[in-house]
């Protein structure tokens, strides 16, 4: 039985390594993705314009309170007409289609986004108004104290955090599997149905996420520590 | 008894002050306030909390906007507009308020160096960033400051590895390295435990002694009257008598500074 899980002709071990390839790629991606949306959404909702704050505010209202499996299905079927719709406005008559994998990283990353807004909004927050004072009565522009104060200062509030964004993320990707992304999740699904061996391939895919979560939160662990440098006694 | 020496009337300006204005909602903390600091003066401003003194001090810089009136660092006048149908005011232009801040060494009461780096960091981030001062020689320089003020041991530290006191002059050698024409303390030893406050007032008074320019909110007035060239009494957001230490601190005209100083000079020398 378990060389249904072998590298050899009649084994599913290459499209599983592929499907692992491919979980760890929508991940990374979504993550990054969902980390922009996250910054924009945090600046948005601590500005003072009225419109931004309404703006970030529907944003992560809508996208945390439905099932994300529906955000996935809305991208995936309303985004090509979306997209096609807007071409046809600039004169193009032909038809687009996105690759699921795109799909997949835009819903993925539009959830991931939300979380990390309120993430980021409540790390930024969490910096002491003096840390900021301080570099502003050193001369440094808005640009410098970004860089060198806040940034560094929000990460380390935000990390905590942001381990969990990642995890949900890592996990959200399986839902992709309906778009027949070939993901892990994926994978796992046809190798089943078509050796009838569904609790080999599903226990498997289990082993292949729980692989993930435990090298990135050890990732994160680390990173934590480094981003903590001078907090607590050494 | 120290005393500073008397800085004279013809001497620069280093800091100017006009009719200065800052109101906190409805709360009117600043209620018209001209003041000017000569290059050498040590400006001691007292007066009881809520007075206004920090708000004046955070003024200079432009850590507060004031709402009416003129600040005038080295001649340049710092440049305010009215925005938002004249209810706020903003810089007209936020390089220059930068650049003058270049010239304003900063110290705070509760001392904001920047946790996520070392002693020595602090001390060189402003210089290399800010000024653009070769990274070597910014380091030389911060060595020679941290020296100074007595913690070179602690430069690779962090700043929470260091005591109250320690951090305070760290703050002080950071704002040094700035080569700054006038240095502004904001209370600077009002959170230190009081074994730790006068570590500190040495080196403040070792800075007054090397002639450096500045400006200093404190609660200490026995230090007041010994580092100052001037002392500025505030009460309810005006100034209430100013003049030589001696003068504002053993024998002032106004009744509430007389209120004042047996308040808190009862028992200090």
């Amino acid at each position: 039985m378990l060389e249904l899980l072998s590298f050899g002709p009649n084994g599913w071990g290459g499209q599983l390594l592929s499907g692992l390839a491919m979980t760890i790629a929508v991940s990374v991606s979504s993550f990054t993705l969902g980390i922009l949306f996250g910054s924009a959404g945090a600046a948005a909702k601590l500005s003072h314009s009225l419109i931004l704050n309404g703006i970030a505010e529907v944003y992560t209202t809508i996208v945390r309170g439905v099932p994300e499996l529906l955000v996935i299905y809305l991208l995936f079927f309303g985004g090509s007409g979306a997209i096609m719709a807007v071409a046809g406005i600039f004169g193009y008559e032909g038809y687009i289609e996105i690759d699921a994998f795109s799909i997949g990283v835009a819903a993925v990353g539009l959830i991931s986004g939300a979380y990390s807004t309120e993430v980021i909004r409540g790390a930024v927050q969490a910096v002491p108004v003096g840390q900021i004072e301080a570099a502003r009565a050193c001369g440094m522009s808005r640009w410098l104290i970004l860089r060198r104060v806040l940034v560094p200062q929000t990460l380390r509030y935000a990390l905590p955090g942001l381990g969990n964004v990642w995890q949900l993320t890592l996990k959200d990707t399986a839902l992709i599997s309906v778009t027949a992304l070939a993901e892990i999740m994926r994978v796992a699904h046809v190798a089943s149905g078509s050796t009838r061996q569904p609790f080999l391939f599903y226990s498997t895919a289990a082993v292949l996420y729980l692989l993930l979560t435990t090298v990135s939160t050890a990732a994160f662990e680390r990173a934590e520590r480094r981003a903590n440098r001078g907090v607590r006694r050494a | 008894m120290h005393r500073h020496p008397p800085v004279s009337d013809t001497a620069p300006a280093a800091v100017v002050v006009e009719d200065l204005h800052k109101r906190f909602g409805e709360l009117e903390v600043l209620k018209g306030v001209s003041l000017t600091a000569r290059v050498g003066d040590v400006i001691t401003m007292i007066g009881s909390s809520g007075s206004g003194k920090s708000t004046l001090l955070r003024c200079i810089n432009m850590l507060e906007i004031p709402d009416e009136g003129r600040v005038t660092i080295g001649g340049e006048t710092i440049g305010l507009k009215k925005i938002r149908n004249g209810r706020s005011t903003v810089p007209a232009d936020a390089r220059q308020v930068e650049r003058i801040r270049t010239r304003l060494g900063m110290v705070f009461q509760s001392f904001n160096l920047w946790t996520h780096m070392t002693i020595l960091e602090n001390v060189i981030e402003a210089p290399v960033h800010v000024l653009g001062v070769p990274r070597a020689e910014a380091v030389d320089r911060a060595r020679m400051l941290l020296d100074k003020v007595g913690i070179l041991a602690k430069a690779d530290s962090y700043p929470v590895q260091l005591s109250g006191g320690q951090q305070q002059r760290a703050a002080i050698a950071r704002a040094l390295a700035m080569q700054p024409k006038v240095m502004l303390f904001d209370e600077p030893t009002s959170a230190l435990d009081p074994e730790l406050v006068g570590e500190v007032l040495r080196v403040i008074r070792q800075l007054a002694d090397e002639g450096n320019t500045m400006i200093l909110v404190t609660h200490e007035m026995g230090f007041a009257r010994e580092v100052a060239s001037k002392v500025v009494f505030l009460h309810q957001g005006r100034i209430e008598e100013e003049g030589a230490p001696d003068k504002v601190l053993t024998n002032p005209d106004s009744d509430r500074v007389r209120q004042f100083l047996a308040r808190h000079l009862s028992g200090a020398a």
